[in-house]
Protein backbone atom coordinates (compact mmCIF):
# COMPACT_ATOMS: atom_id res chain seq x y z
CA UNK A 1 0.00 0.00 0.00
CA UNK A 2 1.24 3.30 -0.80
CA UNK A 3 -1.75 5.83 -0.54
CA UNK A 4 -1.80 7.44 2.85
CA UNK A 5 -4.33 9.73 4.03
CA UNK A 6 -1.49 12.11 5.25
CA UNK A 7 2.23 12.82 4.80
CA UNK A 8 2.63 11.47 8.87
CA UNK A 9 1.39 7.90 7.82
CA UNK A 10 4.03 7.81 4.78
CA UNK A 11 6.37 7.24 8.13
CA UNK A 12 8.58 4.38 7.80
CA UNK A 13 8.45 0.88 5.73
CA UNK A 14 11.74 2.38 3.93
CA UNK A 15 13.64 0.22 1.33
CA UNK A 16 16.50 -2.46 2.55
CA UNK A 17 19.02 -2.55 -0.38
CA UNK A 18 21.88 -4.53 -1.24
CA UNK A 19 25.39 -3.34 -1.92
CA UNK A 20 26.94 -5.60 -4.49
CA UNK A 21 30.08 -3.68 -5.05
CA UNK A 22 30.75 -3.02 -1.64
CA UNK A 23 30.28 -5.83 -0.13
CA UNK A 24 33.07 -8.15 0.74
CA UNK A 25 31.59 -11.57 -1.20
CA UNK A 26 28.79 -10.83 -1.98
CA UNK A 27 27.84 -14.44 -3.42
CA UNK A 28 29.52 -17.73 -1.94
CA UNK A 29 32.57 -18.57 -3.36
CA UNK A 30 34.98 -20.96 -3.22
CA UNK A 31 36.99 -18.66 -1.01
CA UNK A 32 33.95 -18.79 1.78
CA UNK A 33 30.23 -18.04 2.02
CA UNK A 34 28.76 -14.59 1.63
CA UNK A 35 29.59 -11.56 3.34
CA UNK A 36 26.62 -9.08 2.35
CA UNK A 37 26.16 -5.46 3.40
CA UNK A 38 22.48 -4.19 3.23
CA UNK A 39 21.51 -0.16 3.40
CA UNK A 40 18.42 0.48 4.76
CA UNK A 41 17.49 3.62 3.14
CA UNK A 42 15.93 5.71 6.13
CA UNK A 43 16.28 9.05 3.74
CA UNK A 44 13.36 7.88 2.09
CA UNK A 45 11.00 8.91 5.22
CA UNK A 46 8.64 12.49 4.56
CA UNK A 47 11.31 14.94 6.17
CA UNK A 48 14.82 12.75 4.45
CA UNK A 49 15.43 11.22 7.65
CA UNK A 50 15.29 8.63 10.51
CA UNK A 51 14.30 10.98 12.80
CA UNK A 52 10.60 11.33 11.48
CA UNK A 53 10.29 8.16 13.23
CA UNK A 54 11.26 9.12 16.84
CA UNK A 55 9.59 12.75 16.34
CA UNK A 56 6.38 10.96 15.37
CA UNK A 57 6.43 8.43 18.21
CA UNK A 58 7.42 10.96 21.03
CA UNK A 59 4.65 13.31 19.99
CA UNK A 60 1.77 10.72 19.88
CA UNK A 61 2.99 9.59 23.10
CA UNK A 62 2.86 13.01 24.60
CA UNK A 63 -0.66 13.44 23.36
CA UNK A 64 -1.81 9.92 24.44
CA UNK A 65 -0.66 11.62 27.51
CA UNK A 66 -2.19 15.12 27.77
CA UNK A 67 1.22 16.84 27.74
CA UNK A 68 0.74 18.13 24.47
CA UNK A 69 -2.70 19.86 24.09
CA UNK A 70 -3.63 22.13 21.04
CA UNK A 71 -1.76 25.14 20.77
CA UNK A 72 1.39 23.88 22.66
CA UNK A 73 4.89 25.06 21.40
CA UNK A 74 7.58 21.84 21.75
CA UNK A 75 11.10 22.79 22.55
CA UNK A 76 14.02 20.51 21.77
CA UNK A 77 17.68 20.65 21.74
CA UNK A 78 19.00 18.87 18.26
CA UNK A 79 21.54 19.17 15.59
CA UNK A 80 19.00 19.41 13.29
CA UNK A 81 17.36 16.03 12.02
CA UNK A 82 15.22 15.25 14.74
CA UNK A 83 13.90 19.29 14.73
CA UNK A 84 13.08 19.40 11.04
CA UNK A 85 10.52 16.08 11.74
CA UNK A 86 9.31 17.30 14.69
CA UNK A 87 8.27 20.91 13.12
CA UNK A 88 6.48 19.37 10.07
CA UNK A 89 4.71 17.21 12.02
CA UNK A 90 3.86 20.51 14.29
CA UNK A 91 2.95 21.98 11.58
CA UNK A 92 0.59 19.23 10.22
CA UNK A 93 -0.89 19.48 13.84
CA UNK A 94 -0.43 23.36 14.96
CA UNK A 95 1.99 23.06 17.23
CA UNK A 96 4.44 25.73 17.72
CA UNK A 97 8.36 24.72 17.63
CA UNK A 98 11.27 25.91 19.16
CA UNK A 99 14.72 24.26 18.49
CA UNK A 100 17.77 25.02 20.56
CA UNK A 101 20.87 23.99 18.13
CA UNK A 102 24.44 24.21 18.19
CA UNK A 103 25.75 27.17 15.93
CA UNK A 104 28.36 25.19 13.99
CA UNK A 105 25.68 22.94 12.25
CA UNK A 106 25.09 23.11 8.93
CA UNK A 107 23.74 25.98 6.81
CA UNK A 108 21.32 24.02 5.28
CA UNK A 109 19.45 22.62 8.35
CA UNK A 110 18.55 26.15 10.33
CA UNK A 111 17.35 27.42 6.70
CA UNK A 112 14.97 23.75 6.56
CA UNK A 113 13.76 24.16 10.20
CA UNK A 114 13.31 27.85 9.43
CA UNK A 115 11.00 27.03 6.65
CA UNK A 116 9.22 24.38 8.41
CA UNK A 117 8.39 27.38 10.89
CA UNK A 118 10.78 26.13 13.65
CA UNK A 119 12.17 29.42 15.98
CA UNK A 120 15.82 28.00 16.16
CA UNK A 121 17.93 29.55 19.68
CA UNK A 122 22.08 28.67 19.37
CA UNK A 123 24.01 27.59 21.86
CA UNK A 124 27.76 28.35 21.80
CA UNK A 125 29.86 26.11 19.42
CA UNK A 126 32.78 25.57 21.92
CA UNK A 127 30.16 23.73 24.24
CA UNK A 128 29.06 21.25 21.12
CA UNK A 129 25.49 19.11 21.75
CA UNK A 130 25.58 18.82 25.44
CA UNK A 131 25.24 22.49 25.86
CA UNK A 132 22.50 22.63 23.74
CA UNK A 133 20.95 19.31 26.18
CA UNK A 134 21.82 21.71 29.18
CA UNK A 135 20.00 24.94 27.59
CA UNK A 136 17.21 22.57 26.15
CA UNK A 137 16.53 21.82 30.33
CA UNK A 138 17.12 25.49 31.23
CA UNK A 139 14.55 26.61 28.99
CA UNK A 140 12.42 23.84 29.84
CA UNK A 141 12.50 24.99 33.76
CA UNK A 142 12.02 28.52 32.68
CA UNK A 143 9.07 28.60 30.36
CA UNK A 144 7.00 25.53 31.71
CA UNK A 145 4.40 26.17 28.91
CA UNK A 146 6.61 24.31 26.74
CA UNK A 147 6.89 20.65 26.19
CA UNK A 148 10.48 19.58 25.91
CA UNK A 149 10.10 15.77 24.51
CA UNK A 150 13.82 15.37 25.26
CA UNK A 151 14.56 12.27 22.55
CA UNK A 152 17.85 11.38 24.75
CA UNK A 153 15.68 9.50 27.23
CA UNK A 154 12.26 9.62 25.58
CA UNK A 155 11.02 5.48 26.05
CA UNK A 156 9.33 6.24 22.59
CA UNK A 157 11.92 7.25 20.67
CA UNK A 158 13.40 3.58 21.29
CA UNK A 159 9.99 1.96 21.06
CA UNK A 160 9.63 3.53 17.25
CA UNK A 161 12.66 1.77 16.08
CA UNK A 162 11.43 -1.79 18.69
CA UNK A 163 7.95 -1.10 17.02
CA UNK A 164 9.10 -0.13 13.30
CA UNK A 165 12.67 -0.33 12.22
CA UNK A 166 13.27 -3.72 13.56
CA UNK A 167 10.31 -5.47 12.24
CA UNK A 168 10.75 -3.97 8.92
CA UNK A 169 14.19 -5.34 8.91
CA UNK A 170 13.21 -9.18 9.72
CA UNK A 171 10.75 -9.14 7.63
CA UNK A 172 12.53 -8.00 4.85
CA UNK A 173 15.81 -9.88 5.58
CA UNK A 174 15.53 -12.78 7.67
CA UNK A 175 19.01 -14.23 7.81
CA UNK A 176 20.53 -10.63 9.31
CA UNK A 177 23.25 -11.11 11.39
CA UNK A 178 24.63 -7.69 12.01
CA UNK A 179 22.81 -4.24 12.77
CA UNK A 180 24.79 -1.12 12.65
CA UNK A 181 23.69 2.63 13.34
CA UNK A 182 24.99 5.87 14.66
CA UNK A 183 24.92 6.46 18.44
CA UNK A 184 23.28 9.84 18.90
CA UNK A 185 20.54 9.68 21.12
CA UNK A 186 20.81 5.74 20.66
CA UNK A 187 17.13 5.77 20.21
CA UNK A 188 17.62 3.47 16.78
CA UNK A 189 20.42 1.15 18.70
CA UNK A 190 18.49 0.52 21.86
CA UNK A 191 15.14 0.60 19.70
CA UNK A 192 15.97 -1.82 16.92
CA UNK A 193 18.62 -3.51 18.91
CA UNK A 194 16.40 -4.76 21.33
CA UNK A 195 13.98 -6.25 18.83
CA UNK A 196 16.48 -8.23 17.04
CA UNK A 197 18.13 -9.72 19.86
CA UNK A 198 14.81 -11.25 20.38
CA UNK A 199 13.88 -12.72 17.73
CA UNK A 200 17.60 -13.65 16.10
CA UNK A 201 19.70 -15.53 18.23
CA UNK A 202 23.74 -14.41 18.52
CA UNK A 203 22.45 -11.12 16.20
CA UNK A 204 25.72 -8.32 16.89
CA UNK A 205 24.19 -4.79 17.25
CA UNK A 206 27.47 -2.42 16.11
CA UNK A 207 27.27 1.48 17.21
CA UNK A 208 29.33 3.72 15.00
CA UNK A 209 30.10 7.16 17.00
CA UNK A 210 31.75 10.47 15.38
CA UNK A 211 34.79 11.72 16.41
CA UNK A 212 35.29 14.97 16.05
CA UNK A 213 37.94 17.50 16.04
CA UNK A 214 40.55 19.19 18.72
CA UNK A 215 37.69 21.75 18.72
CA UNK A 216 34.46 20.24 19.55
CA UNK A 217 36.09 17.88 22.58
CA UNK A 218 38.56 20.68 23.61
CA UNK A 219 36.37 22.11 26.20
CA UNK A 220 34.49 19.19 27.22
CA UNK A 221 34.94 18.30 30.99
CA UNK A 222 34.97 14.70 31.52
CA UNK A 223 33.19 15.04 35.02
CA UNK A 224 30.64 16.30 33.52
CA UNK A 225 30.39 13.95 29.97
CA UNK A 226 26.73 13.10 28.80
CA UNK A 227 25.28 9.29 28.13
CA UNK A 228 22.07 9.65 27.50
CA UNK A 229 19.19 8.58 29.67
CA UNK A 230 18.05 5.94 27.19
CA UNK A 231 21.03 4.33 26.26
CA UNK A 232 21.57 0.74 27.48
CA UNK A 233 25.51 -0.58 26.64
CA UNK A 234 24.31 -4.29 26.99
CA UNK A 235 22.04 -4.16 24.09
CA UNK A 236 24.63 -3.68 21.67
CA UNK A 237 28.04 -6.10 21.33
CA UNK A 238 30.79 -3.39 19.75
CA UNK A 239 30.98 0.34 19.57
CA UNK A 240 33.84 1.97 17.02
CA UNK A 241 34.51 5.70 17.15
CA UNK A 242 34.97 6.71 13.41
CA UNK A 243 37.20 9.96 12.54
CA UNK A 244 35.66 12.30 10.05
CA UNK A 245 38.54 11.42 7.55
CA UNK A 246 36.42 7.45 7.37
CA UNK A 247 33.22 8.95 7.33
CA UNK A 248 34.13 11.11 4.47
CA UNK A 249 35.64 8.33 2.95
CA UNK A 250 32.82 5.72 2.95
CA UNK A 251 30.31 8.67 1.74
CA UNK A 252 32.51 9.35 -1.29
CA UNK A 253 32.76 5.07 -1.34
CA UNK A 254 28.47 4.81 -0.98
CA UNK A 255 27.98 7.19 -3.69
CA UNK A 256 30.50 6.54 -6.12
CA UNK A 257 30.32 2.31 -6.15
CA UNK A 258 26.04 2.26 -5.48
CA UNK A 259 25.02 5.06 -6.11
CA UNK A 260 23.60 6.36 -2.55
CA UNK A 261 24.05 9.78 -1.75
CA UNK A 262 24.08 9.76 1.95
CA UNK A 263 25.04 12.67 4.80
CA UNK A 264 28.25 11.83 6.46
CA UNK A 265 26.85 10.03 9.75
CA UNK A 266 25.42 7.09 7.21
CA UNK A 267 29.66 7.07 6.11
CA UNK A 268 30.70 6.65 9.17
CA UNK A 269 27.89 3.88 10.06
CA UNK A 270 29.23 1.82 6.81
CA UNK A 271 32.84 2.22 7.84
CA UNK A 272 31.63 0.58 10.95
CA UNK A 273 29.50 -2.08 8.94
CA UNK A 274 32.39 -2.92 6.57
CA UNK A 275 34.79 -3.21 9.79
CA UNK A 276 32.60 -5.87 11.17
CA UNK A 277 32.35 -7.63 7.71
CA UNK A 278 35.78 -7.97 7.24
CA UNK A 279 36.23 -9.61 10.76
CA UNK A 280 33.08 -12.00 9.03
CA UNK A 281 35.20 -12.53 5.83
CA UNK A 282 38.24 -13.92 8.05
CA UNK A 283 36.16 -15.71 10.40
CA UNK A 284 34.75 -18.02 6.88
CA UNK A 285 31.24 -17.06 8.36
CA UNK A 286 28.30 -16.08 6.09
CA UNK A 287 26.92 -12.42 7.14
CA UNK A 288 24.13 -10.41 6.09
CA UNK A 289 24.92 -6.41 7.53
CA UNK A 290 22.47 -4.26 7.59
CA UNK A 291 23.65 -0.97 8.19
CA UNK A 292 21.02 2.86 8.33
CA UNK A 293 21.51 5.48 6.04
CA UNK A 294 20.42 8.12 8.46
CA UNK A 295 19.70 10.60 5.86
CA UNK A 296 20.93 11.87 2.42
CA UNK A 297 23.66 14.18 1.44
CA UNK A 298 21.22 17.24 0.78
CA UNK A 299 22.05 18.96 4.15
CA UNK A 300 25.57 18.71 3.93
CA UNK A 301 26.76 19.96 0.60
CA UNK A 302 27.44 23.55 2.49
CA UNK A 303 30.12 21.63 3.94
CA UNK A 304 32.34 20.72 1.08
CA UNK A 305 31.71 17.23 1.93
CA UNK A 306 31.75 15.83 -1.39
CA UNK A 307 34.31 18.23 -3.43
CA UNK A 308 37.94 18.62 -3.22
CA UNK A 309 40.29 15.73 -2.19
CA UNK A 310 39.02 13.82 0.86
CA UNK A 311 41.94 15.47 3.21
CA UNK A 312 40.66 18.70 1.86
CA UNK A 313 36.97 18.33 3.27
CA UNK A 314 38.00 16.46 6.07
CA UNK A 315 40.00 19.31 7.18
CA UNK A 316 36.92 21.95 6.54
CA UNK A 317 34.86 19.01 8.65
CA UNK A 318 36.71 19.10 11.68
CA UNK A 319 35.50 21.61 13.52
CA UNK A 320 31.56 21.23 12.51
CA UNK A 321 29.16 18.51 14.43
CA UNK A 322 28.65 16.48 11.18
CA UNK A 323 26.74 13.64 12.63
CA UNK B 1 53.33 -4.13 23.57
CA UNK B 2 54.55 -0.63 22.44
CA UNK B 3 51.47 1.68 21.40
CA UNK B 4 50.68 5.23 20.57
CA UNK B 5 48.02 7.06 22.98
CA UNK B 6 45.83 9.66 21.92
CA UNK B 7 45.44 12.65 24.87
CA UNK B 8 42.45 14.24 24.49
CA UNK B 9 43.12 18.29 25.25
CA UNK B 10 41.57 18.35 28.73
CA UNK B 11 43.80 15.96 29.77
CA UNK B 12 47.16 17.39 28.32
CA UNK B 13 48.42 19.26 31.30
CA UNK B 14 49.39 15.47 32.64
CA UNK B 15 51.25 14.92 29.38
CA UNK B 16 53.33 18.35 29.30
CA UNK B 17 50.59 19.68 26.24
CA UNK B 18 51.72 16.42 24.32
CA UNK B 19 48.76 15.38 21.98
CA UNK B 20 49.87 12.12 21.84
CA UNK B 21 52.38 9.58 24.32
CA UNK B 22 53.93 6.19 23.52
CA UNK B 23 53.13 3.25 26.06
CA UNK B 24 53.66 -0.17 26.39
CA UNK B 25 51.69 -2.79 28.06
CA UNK B 26 50.38 -6.14 27.17
CA UNK B 27 47.02 -5.13 28.56
CA UNK B 28 45.23 -1.75 29.09
CA UNK B 29 45.03 -1.97 32.78
CA UNK B 30 49.21 -2.55 32.13
CA UNK B 31 49.35 0.51 29.69
CA UNK B 32 47.57 2.88 32.23
CA UNK B 33 50.18 1.83 35.05
CA UNK B 34 52.91 2.27 32.45
CA UNK B 35 51.17 5.57 31.78
CA UNK B 36 51.26 6.46 35.39
CA UNK B 37 54.39 6.31 36.03
CA UNK B 38 55.53 8.75 33.65
CA UNK B 39 52.18 11.04 33.81
CA UNK B 40 51.43 11.20 37.37
CA UNK B 41 47.87 11.84 38.06
CA UNK B 42 46.64 10.77 34.41
CA UNK B 43 45.30 7.08 35.62
CA UNK B 44 43.13 8.93 38.30
CA UNK B 45 41.37 11.04 35.97
CA UNK B 46 40.63 7.77 34.24
CA UNK B 47 39.17 5.28 36.56
CA UNK B 48 36.93 5.60 39.36
CA UNK B 49 38.22 5.12 42.74
CA UNK B 50 37.04 1.25 42.46
CA UNK B 51 39.55 1.21 39.63
CA UNK B 52 36.62 0.85 37.12
CA UNK B 53 36.44 2.87 33.84
CA UNK B 54 35.08 6.20 34.00
CA UNK B 55 31.20 6.44 33.37
CA UNK B 56 32.22 9.68 31.11
CA UNK B 57 35.38 8.20 29.37
CA UNK B 58 35.67 6.57 26.60
CA UNK B 59 39.26 4.36 25.17
CA UNK B 60 39.24 2.91 22.44
CA UNK B 61 41.94 0.41 20.98
CA UNK B 62 41.69 0.55 17.02
CA UNK B 63 38.84 2.61 17.03
CA UNK B 64 36.76 0.07 19.06
CA UNK B 65 35.50 1.09 22.20
CA UNK B 66 37.35 -1.23 24.78
CA UNK B 67 34.02 -1.82 27.48
CA UNK B 68 32.66 -4.19 24.37
CA UNK B 69 36.32 -5.75 24.13
CA UNK B 70 37.18 -6.99 27.59
CA UNK B 71 37.53 -3.50 29.82
CA UNK B 72 40.69 -2.67 30.77
CA UNK B 73 41.92 -6.67 30.38
CA UNK B 74 41.84 -5.91 26.97
CA UNK B 75 44.64 -7.10 25.20
CA UNK B 76 46.89 -4.99 23.06
CA UNK B 77 49.41 -5.06 20.48
CA UNK B 78 52.55 -3.43 18.96
CA UNK B 79 51.24 -0.45 17.00
CA UNK B 80 48.08 -0.57 18.60
CA UNK B 81 46.69 3.16 18.53
CA UNK B 82 45.06 3.74 21.54
CA UNK B 83 42.08 6.71 21.82
CA UNK B 84 41.06 8.79 25.01
CA UNK B 85 37.82 10.74 24.74
CA UNK B 86 35.19 12.23 27.07
CA UNK B 87 31.80 10.92 26.62
CA UNK B 88 29.99 13.44 24.05
CA UNK B 89 26.07 13.53 23.02
CA UNK B 90 26.70 13.02 19.43
CA UNK B 91 25.08 11.21 16.15
CA UNK B 92 22.72 11.99 13.86
CA UNK B 93 20.53 13.56 16.35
Amino acid sequence: MTRYESLTEAVGGTPLVGLPRLSPRWQPTGDGPAVRLWAKLEDRNPTGSIKDRAALAMIAAAEEAGLLTPGCTILEPTSGNTGISMAMIAKLKGYGMVCVMPENTSEERRQLLEMFGARIISSPAAGGSNQAVAMAKKLAAENPEWVMLYQYGNPANAQAHYDGTGPEILADLPTVTHFVAGLGTTGTLMGTGRFLREKVPGVQIIAAEPRYGELVYGLRNIDEGFVPELYDDSVLTSRFSVTSYDALRRTRDLVEQEGIFAGISSGAILHAALGVADKAVKAGMAADVVFVVCDGGWKYLSTGAYSGSLQQAAERLEHQLWA
Amino acid sequence: MAVEVKIPTILRSYTDGSKAVPGDGATLSALLDDLESRHAGLKGRLLTDEGALHRFVNIYVNDEDVRFTGSLDTALSDGDSVTILPAVAGGSF
